[in-house]
């Protein structure tokens, strides 16, 4: 399978790179990593007469940290990166394991956040894990720019809110009360190079270390056309004494907000059943990993 | 077993410094200048008569040199066993399934040729297809063939003893079911090929193939050139596992586009054209009984295959034989019965893979053997020991185990796994599980029925005595029979490893049936053998002649050549040879007269000395319908023992560990041993686990990628503890016999007895994905309520 022809940009600033895509319009397209793209112009599903590549743009592969409140996340860090970080590992926790689930080595090594999240399938392991967390998607045009919550970012299978001359240029997440664990679960046929059957992502804050459960966020990947948030599950948690028990039955609610479907992958009668088991789990695991919070 | 000093040890393969540095040229690495680029027109429709071909607008385009059709190519029947030739290069009146062949172009680039494909217009008459087997089987199913009413491809009915009667005399008989899936092989390289048709009239293809031999043949036979005048050349192969075990539409499609223009022409399957074009594991469904006695003595075992051959033969008629006659070993019955069918379908055409027609059956019958065990209070491993054949056996179908470390494998992996430690003693969630299996060691006869030598060998040896050329057909395709020859000859010249090259995979070396049915280290390995000592006894008659001693006093090793155990005296010899070689770098010396001093003596007397080998088995096999299908010189055996532990939860399988133990007779590499062994592990687990090529309602596969058909990730696999069993083979050379493809027949069972053993469920359907597992766990749980 051959790629077709493009010519190829490689701006060195942002500005640059968004007047490219303003002026080259509907025949361009980014590629970060091009572990998405490039697979669909050898299918001949995407055949763009121009890629700008991300490549050169200053601070894109950056993790930043922002003093006591945040993150900042380049759109062009790599899976790769994101699980290892230190910081993501420590207090973005979601994150870091998604990271590290997506594909397998070679894969992570090239794959972006920015891909993973524009790309926007079902089953993708960062929407979920971004998700749970307080996650904003800086866009910009060559005349705009505004920040969108990650929740209102995915619109469909392979469909978000942006725009062919938007660039996402940056993503922040917001550093966790306290108290907080999360965790990420995947369930594939492989242990590694799966897409997910079911993917869920928890967030668990505690008002301390023996008390109650003051905020919980559970996201679901590939039981809709877009990942969602678990709203019932969550709001039946707050206020609860955690337990193995009360997991179980926010797992139970989490089903409710799902709608898989059957594909070759999967039955929607097993995916039904393995979102409460996961979601269940995901927040045994979470808890533990709350209790462990250090300041 | 003997004193080697090249043999039966780790030696490093000898292509691995080429495959290493990426040096290694695969037949899509070949350029040649004027090449054109070819592609195929596949059909989009399961089944559909064809009521016109239009290739007026492709044969237009610019850059395009040749369209093809089954006009220019002919209706030259061909297929695998000359008993079943059903296909023809290009469809012509139907096409059977997704990706029928129907016209191949020629243009100066891949891109024009795709184009071009694009502009071939065909007029279909869609038809009714059937997809499953048992519904072509119906009355009134669409019927694909004319020939075979009933979509009926093969039949085959063989009994050994009374087995009813022997049944009804049994106090246990137990009933199994089980069905696989249809598998891709899932090789590395995609096929690939170039063919150069030059003005002599002689076309040479380089070409990705585990059979050169029989490619020459096929193609010689459809493009209707002399066969003298086809060469084969295979380069280095990424794998091939059986699927590229006959001649390719890729082969003969390049081969008549460059008779047709005159220039050299290439093509390279897309890895979904590797999936359509298949000719891969096919899925089986097994029925089976087994009547025992209370001791657990096994008596008769009655056994049904159906199985879904897609559209075409293929290498399915020998498959459908293989499912019956590989089944009754290692264990001794009194009577076996088997019915196998064949059954048409609008796919593609399934053929050999690994373990050739015993994976699914094996798979059924061992669990088959766990699940009477169980009945009986037997230890699984006790019930087999009761059972099992030893050397000199002879199965109720008259298949002869020479040798056979059935036993040995056996007590090594209880050892090597722990196993009395760990049977039924693990917790709920972790099992242990065990099985064996045997397969042939080289085909007993040729695909086509001939008194062909299954291998000739030639070695030659340099003027200057220092080195031994090995020129063979047989086809190195990864699993390191290169390396083998090398050994072989190595050993029996009592030369290094590092004066032996090889010339492989080229019908112009030698005639080699090529890698299928694990023959080559011993039938390859025969010829190498019987050539190198042809070699050495021309050394030493002109030795005797020269230095005037007996040639009985004259022996070879360590590349040095002894005379009554001694030096004797050579100083003529080395003189000359010096003179000789006056400032060459590395002149003979040591007190022993060296073996290439020796050769170059004999090049003086005689001119380049040449040794030549030739291998057939004898006659073997009972005189029944089929009875040649099972046979071989020797057998190989083995026995796993694979611990598993089950997520109850949500059904997900990890395998912890495989304790292997596998007869190889003598292994002339260790290293190459094991890796056989592992490597038939891991496709083993695959299919178990995760593998199977789907499709939809028309016909397509939905999964045609190695990203949705899943294979094994190194995460995948557990630690393999190897042992390597090693009987002496007597029809061996040196007391080899296989590994290729025995391995990996206790491989699946092994993994569905220690599901088993940790749920307490039992699976009779590929592959055991989470939810498979899962939702039979639940229906478990959900009886044991009632
Ligand atoms: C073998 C294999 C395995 C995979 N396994 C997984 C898996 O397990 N889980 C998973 O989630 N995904 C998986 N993927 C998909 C893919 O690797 C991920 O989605 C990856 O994160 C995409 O990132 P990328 O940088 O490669 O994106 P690219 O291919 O470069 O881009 C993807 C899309 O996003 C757009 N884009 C990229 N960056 C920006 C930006 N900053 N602003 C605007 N648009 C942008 C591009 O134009 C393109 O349309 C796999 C892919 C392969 C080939």
């Amino acid at each position: 399978m051959l790629l077709p022809k493009f010519d190829y940009h490689e701006p060195a600033t942002l500005e640059e790179a968004l007047r490219l895509l303003s002026e080259m319009g509907g025949n361009a397209r980014i590629i970060a990593g091009g572990t998405d793209l490039l697979v669909r112009m050898k299918l001949k599903v995407e055949k763009p007469s121009q890629l700008i590549s991300l490549r050169k743009i200053p601070g894109f592969d950056a993790i930043i940290r922002r003093e006591n409140h945040g993150v900042t996340i380049g759109p062009a860090v790599t899976a790769a990166e994101l699980s290892k970080n230190e910081l993501i590992l420590d207090r973005f926790t979601p994150i870091a394991l998604a990271a590290g689930r997506l594909g397998a080595p070679v894969v992570r090594n090239r794959a972006t956040i920015g891909g993973n999240l524009v790309n926007a399938r079902p089953a993708a392991d960062l929407p979920p894990a971004c998700m749970v967390l307080d996650t904003k998607l800086k866009l910009k045009s060559a005349t705009t720019e505004r920040e969108i919550e990650v929740g209102e970012f995915f619109r469909g299978p392979g469909e978000t809110t942006i725009e062919p001359n938007e660039l996402l240029v940056s993503i922040f997440v917001e550093t966790p009360a306290p108290w907080t664990g999360g965790a990420y679960i995947k369930l594939g046929a492989r242990k590694t190079l799966e897409i997910s059957m079911v993917n869920v992502a928890v967030l668990l804050t505690l008002q301390d270390q023996e008390g109650i459960i003051v905020d919980a966020k559970i996201a679901l990947g590939a039981v809709a056309p877009t990942p969602v948030r678990a709203f019932a599950a969550e709001e039946y948690l707050i206020g609860r004494q955690p337990s193995t028990e009360v997991f179980h039955e926010a797992g139970a609610i989490g089903v409710g907000m799902c709608e898989p479907i059957t594909d070759h992958r999967g039955s929607m009668e097993y995916r039904c059943l393995m979102i409460e088991t996961l979601t269940s789990r995901a927040l045994n695991q979470a808890y533990q990993n709350a209790l462990a919070w250090k300041p | 077993m003997g004193d080697y000093r090249v043999l039966n040890t780790r030696a490093p393969r000898i292509d691995g410094p080429a495959k290493a540095t990426g040096q290694a040229k695969y037949a899509d690495d070949f350029k040649m200048p004027g090449t054109l680029y070819a592609a195929i027109l596949q059909s989009p429709i399961a089944h559909a008569r064809i009521l016109h071909i239009d290739t007026s607008k492709a044969k237009k385009l610019p850059g395009v040199k040749a369209v093809v059709t089954s006009r220019e190519a002919g209706l030259i029947k061909y297929g695998v066993s000359p008993a079943r030739y059903d296909e023809t290069l290009f469809a012509h009146d139907k096409v059977r399934y997704v990706g029928d062949e129907i016209a191949a172009v020629a243009a100066f680039d891949q891109d024009t040729a795709q184009e071009a494909l694009s502009l071939i217009k065909v007029d279909y008459e869609e038809l009714p297809a059937v997809f499953d087997m048992f519904e072509a089987m119906k009355e009134g199913a669409p019927q694909i063939h004319n020939e075979f009413p009933g979509n009926m491809n093969a039949e085959v009915h063989q009994e050994f003893g009374d087995t009813d009667a022997a049944l009804a005399a049994c106090d246990l008989v137990i009933d199994h079911t089980f069905l696989n899936k249809r598998q891709d092989a899932a090789f590395i390289e995609p096929h690939s090929c170039l063919a150069v048709y030059e003005p002599s009239g002689r076309l040479t293809l380089y070409t990705s193939t585990q059979v050169p031999h029989y490619v020459m043949r096929t193609v010689a036979m459809t493009l209707q050139i002399p066969v003298g005048n086809v060469r084969v050349v295979k380069p280095y192969v990424g794998g091939g596992f059986g699927p590229k075990c006959e001649a390719t539409p890729l082969e003969m499609s390049c081969g008549l586009l460059s008779k047709v223009t005159g220039h050299p022409v290439k093509m390279s399957y897309s890895r979904e054209q590797v999936f359509l074009h298949s000719r891969a594991r096919h899925q089986f469904y097994a029925e089976m009984s087994l009547g025992v006695m209370k001791d657990g003595t096994m008596v008769a075992l009655k056994n049904k295959a159906v199985l879904d051959g897609g559209a075409y033969t293929s290498f399915g008629i020998a498959t459908v034989y293989y499912s019956g006659s590989l089944l009754g070993g290692p264990y001794k019955l009194k009577s076996m019965k088997y019915d196998g069918y064949r059954v048409y379908t609008n796919k593609p055409a399934c053929g050999a893979q690994r373990g050739h027609g015993g994976v699914a059956h094996r798979a059924c019958f061992e669990q088959l053997i766990d699940m009477t065990a169980e009945k009986l209070g037997m230890d699984p491993i006790d019930m087999r020991l009761k059972n099992i054949m030893m050397t000199g056996d002879m199965t109720v179908n008259e298949l002869d185990m020479s040798s056979l470390g059935m036993k040995e494998c056996i007590e090594a992996i209880r050892k090597g796994s722990d196993w009395n430690n760990k049977k039924g003693k693990l917790p709920k969630g972790k099992g242990i599980g065990m099985a064996c299996g045997f397969f042939v060691s080289g085909a007993g006869y040729p695909i086509y029925r001939s008194d062909t030598y299954h291998s000739t060998v030639v070695i030659k040896l340099s003027e200057d005595g220092g080195m031994a050329n090995v020129l063979t057909g047989s086809a190195e395709i990864g699993q390191g029979s290169d390396t083998t020859m090398a050994m072989i000859a190595a050993e029996t010249l009592g030369i290094s490893l590092d004066n032996v090259r090889v010339y492989s995979g080229d019908t112009d070396y030698s005639v080699d049936l090529g890698a299928y049915s694990s023959r080559q280290t011993l039938m390859t390995g025969h010829a190498t053998k019987e050539a190198a000592e042809e070699i050495k006894s021309k050394i030493a008659l002109y030795l005797s002649q020269e230095l005037n001693v007996p040639i009985a006093s004259i022996t070879f090793g360590d590349g040095i050549v002894k005379f009554d155990g001694g030096p004797g005296n050579f100083d003529k010899l080395r003189t000359n040879y010096i003179k000789e070689h006056r400032g060459w770098t590395d002149p003979p010396s040591g007190e022993y007269l060296t073996f290439r001093e020796a050769a170059r003596l004999a090049y003086l007397r005689a001119g380049t000395i040449v040794g030549t080998g030739k291998y057939k088995p004898p006659k073997l096999g009972g005189s029944y319908k089929g009875a040649a299908v099972g046979t071989s010189p020797a057998y190989g055996c083995s026995a796993q023992i694979v611990e598993v532990s089950v997520d109850l939860d949500t059904g997900q399988i990890t395998v912890d560990g495989m304790t292997d133990a596998h007869d190889c007779g003598l292994a002339i590499n260790k290293m190459s041993v094991e890796g056989q062994m592992q490597g038939s592990l891991s496709m083993g687990l695959g299919e178990c686990l995760f593998e199977e090529v789907k499709f939809d309602s028309r016909g397509r596969i939905i999964n045609p990628s190695l990203g949705e058909y899943k294979i094994p990730t190194a995460l995948d696999m557990p630690k393999v503890k190897s042992i390597i069993v090693e009987s002496n083979e007597p029809n061996g050379p040196y007391g080899a016999k296989e590994v290729g493809e025995g391995a990996i027949m206790p491989t699946i069972p092994a993994i569905l007895n220690a599901i088993y053993d940790a749920t307490g469920v039992r699976i009779n359907e590929l592959p055991v994905t989470s939810e498979r597992l899962f939702m039979a766990l639940k229906k478990n749980a959900e009886g044991a309520k009632i």
